[in-house]
């Protein structure tokens, strides 16, 4: 039945704290086999909406639906088609890797021995099998956002979801982080991941969502959403940003 | 790396005034706008001037009593303390008074000598300084009584001798293990040594106590009189002696005050370097040997391999670890190890007469003990912080993360009751009591772990994210200790059968209360599990955005 769902489906969602609203009704479909993106400024409410479509963070109205199951309804099937890499979350940090992995594995109610065998490749394409006995509290920033995607996808999962995958990860490990995304998605996965770097997304979405304020601004492939404009401009015009005219600050120039 | 950099400017010299004058600036600039820096500031000196004063009586009593008999003892053992408080305190609150970072000053073209008298009199301008100055005035009523004005003054010399003593002692330890402490697991185990130390203290003040009421004065004084001749007690003992016509120790024990505070510096001023530049991390994990065996094996800890290796023994093998790996965690187990230790044994032996132990009072410590233990997990949820995240995302049933939860602690719980219950049966006198003292304690554990496991779902807080198990967020305190009251009086009242049954059956009840107990507890501690693990399960999001710290 999956076949003809959505990977992923938000509808109405809204999460408002306090006196702010970080997320006011925001509606995105998924398709399956989908590389999205989805784009914004800091505190436009990406991890607000990601916490809420995979189960982390109940909204206020709204829902959130993974391959035709609710998340919030049924969410046993839902959590085992997903996986999960949250931002600012920490990891249980005073586990070493191979025993995080194996943690993980195991609570997922995988079988141990795929579990060693998937843990093991990991670590290893990874290049975290060095790090051997150290904890995962000792790890640098970009040897946490690698095991923590380790762990989003050890059991297979159809759907990823990651929230700013490619924060202070260094270059290499960037590039090690997008083959692997993109190999996962060719394999028939599909990847939703928040960022706010432009490249990034350019390079590796075949859809883009601009939000901004709690809403959605922008939304569609690629193509559609940049026309023929370099993604950058539709983005800083999108989100009301300024850019420079040539009036303002003449004095600068002699 | 004492760089002879051509002289800046007109040369002015840097001085230790000017070292003096930048942290009283640096202090006075850090209290703008923060209100609760002065409210600290101004509680740290309340109790420096209470402590002062609880000093100064104590160093002033002999002089005023006229008892010169206990002068020597009072101003060596309580000057040695002092200077005992000042090496071990600032190792274990690293970092307590760093407003001149030495760091700061790596860069700057200064000559070391210069580096380190500046920083040594910045040293002395802080609260604890002050304050053991203050105390120390009374040393010199106290020789000002009994030798004069000579005494007094040679004694206000020593005072001083002593004061620059502590805060060399303080500043040369501390930067020599500042490399050490830097790196975390160092820094754990000082938080460890402290929770140790704390639980510790209430047993010491009551051995000590024990030991004055039939303390063998003479042989103390001997101890203070050698204590007196250490660099502890040299300095504090000068004017007394002189004050007791012994002339001739006055110089000596100054010179060796004055020796010790010019090693220490000396020392000091050989590990300032690193400590300017910081070397964190040496013989870290590459050291090591490689781990062996596979991802899972490596999850388990070798005594629990018999775990079943699926979510309750994965969740169960993930707790132990975190109990022993996690600094909060230990603190919380080895104080509850020494209270629950010390505490029966001193209200079933101290005060009643041994020969007739009450089986009443036995279960009524017992259920002490097990209530304390089990409170600890009023917030266990609290101890994990946003990684529970990872439980919300799997979706784990909530009564198997709870039993799971239960299992663990209890791995090191019930050694531990083991153990108690055993001593006390032992301390008694009655080793067949042991069913009796165990009975109890299981019941009530059993109990507790239900009622916590459900205020740890309902009423969690979150912990800071600091490696100091003590600290605490402001401000909820009172709510969340009025709940943890009600628990622990909730776990107090469901396991009152056993005491009533204690005082009503006699003698048989001493074989019957262990197998009650242990299946009392274990029904209580599942029924809890199963109740929790619903509620827990329809609020996994709530609980995760209660126990993850603002960022
Ligand atoms: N727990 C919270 N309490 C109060 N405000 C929050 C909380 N989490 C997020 N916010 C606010 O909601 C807005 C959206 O935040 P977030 O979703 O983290 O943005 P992004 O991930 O896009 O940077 C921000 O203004 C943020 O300050
Ligand atoms: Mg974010």
């Amino acid at each position: 039945m999956t076949a003809e769902h959505p990977a992923l489906t938000l509808r109405g969602l809204v999460k408002r704290f306090d006196t702010k609203m970080a997320v006011a009704g925001v509606d995105l479909t998924v398709p399956a086999g989908s590389f999205y993106g989805l784009l914004g400024p800091n505190g436009a409410g990406k991890t607000t909406t990601l916490s809420m479509a995979v189960g982390l963070l109940r909204p206020d109205a709204g829902g959130a639906w993974v391959l035709g199951h609710d998340v919030w309804a049924d969410p046993v099937r839902a959590k085992q088609l997903l996986g999960v890499m949250p931002d600012g979350l920490r990891l249980f940090d005073r586990l070493r890797g191979a025993e995080l992995l194996a943690y993980h594995g195991l609570l997922r109610g995988m079988n141990p021995a795929v579990v060693n065998q998937r843990a093991a490749e990991l670590l290893d394409v990874l290049a975290l099998a060095d790090a051997g006995r150290t904890l995962v509290v000792d790890y640098s920033a970009g040897m946490k956002k690698k095991i923590g995607l380790a762990c989003a996808l050890l059991h297979g999962p159809r759907l990823l979801v990651l929230d700013e995958p490619f924060e202070a990860v260094d270059p290499v490990s960037a590039a090690l982080i997008r083959d692997i995304l993109r190999r996962y998605v060719a394999g028939g996965g599909t990847v939703v991941f928040s960022s706010h770097v432009m490249e990034v997304v350019e390079r590796l979405c075949s859809h883009v969502a601009i939000l901004a304020d709690g809403a959605i601004k922008r939304v569609g492939t690629l193509d559609e959403v940049r026309g023929e404009r370099p993604l950058e401009e539709v983005f800083v015009t999108v989100v009301g940003g300024r850019t420079a005219t040539g009036e303002e600050l003449a004095w600068l120039s002699r | 790396m004492a760089v002879a950099v051509t002289d800046v400017g007109a040369g002015r010299r840097v001085s230790a005034r000017h070292f003096v004058r930048l942290k009283l600036r640096v202090m006075g600039n850090s209290f703008r706008g923060q209100g609760w820096r002065i409210g600290s500031f101004v509680l740290g000196a309340v109790g420096g001037f209470w402590l002062a004063t609880v000093g100064f009586s104590l160093f002033a009593i002999p002089g005023l009593a006229g008892d010169d008999e206990y002068a020597m003892l009072l101003a060596a053992l309580g000057g040695g303390l002092v200077v005992l408080g000042w090496l071990l305190l600032p190792l274990i609150f690293f970092g307590v008074d760093e407003t001149l970072d030495p760091a700061r000053f790596a860069l700057l073209p200064l000559p070391r000598r210069t580096l380190v008298t500046g920083l040594f009199a910045a040293a002395l301008v802080s609260v604890p300084a002050v304050a053991v100055l203050l105390a120390s005035t009374g040393l010199i009523l106290t020789a000002g009584i009994f030798g004069g004005w000579t005494a007094a003054l040679t004694q206000a010399v020593g005072v001083l001798a002593g004061l620059l003593l502590c805060v060399a002692a303080a500043r040369a330890v501390t930067s020599a293990f500042a490399t050490m402490l830097r790196s975390r697991r160092v820094r754990d185990l000082a938080a460890v040594l402290l929770a140790g130390a704390a639980a510790l203290i209430a047993p010491v003040q009551l051995a000590a106590a024990a030991a004055l009421q039939d303390a063998d004065w003479d042989r103390l004084a001997a101890v203070a009189t050698v204590v007196g001749w250490t660099p502890f007690g040299a300095p504090w003992t000068i004017g007394i002696e002189v004050a007791q016509g012994r002339l001739w120790a006055a110089p000596v024990k100054l010179l060796i005050t004055a020796l010790t505070v010019v090693a220490l510096l000396a020392w000091w001023s050989r590990s300032l370097e690193s400590a300017m530049v910081g070397v964190t991390g040496t013989g870290g994990a590459a050291a090591r040997p490689k781990v062996t065996g596979t991802a899972v094996t490596q999850l388990f800890p070798r005594l629990l391999g018999w775990l079943p290796r699926g979510r309750f023994g994965a969740l169960v093998a993930r707790e132990a670890r975190y109990w022993w790996r996690d600094a909060r965690r230990r603190a919380h187990l080895i104080t509850l190890a020494v209270v629950g230790l010390f505490v029966p044994a001193l209200f079933n032996l101290g005060g009643g007469s041994p020969e007739t132990p009450s089986p009443v009072l036995v279960s009524l410590t017992m259920l002490f003990v097990g209530v304390l233990a089990a409170a600890t997990l009023a917030n266990q949820f609290g101890f994990d912080g946003s990684a529970y995240a990872a439980h919300v995302v799997v979706g784990v049933p909530g009564a198997v993360e709870l039993r799971a939860r239960m299992a663990a602690f209890s791995l090191y719980l019930l050694p531990l009751v083991l153990v108690i219950s055993g001593v006390l049966a032992l301390l008694l006198g009655r080793p067949w009591w042991i069913g009796l003292t165990a009975g109890s304690l299981l019941a009530t554990f059993g109990a507790g772990l239900a009622a916590n496991t459900l205020l740890s779902v309902l009423g969690a807080y979150s912990l800071p994210e600091t490696s100091n198990p003590f600290a605490m967020n402001s401000g909820a305190g009172v709510a969340r200790g009025f709940l943890g009251i009600l628990s622990m009086l909730a776990t107090a009242a469901a396991v009152t059968p056993m005491v009533v049954a204690a005082a009503l059956l006699g003698d048989v009840w001493l074989w019957l209360a262990l197998p009650v107990g242990a299946a009392y507890g274990l029904g209580a501690a599942l029924l809890g599990a199963y109740l929790a693990g619903d509620v827990l399960d329809r609020r996994q999001p709530e609980l995760l955005a209660a126990i993850a710290p603002r960022r």
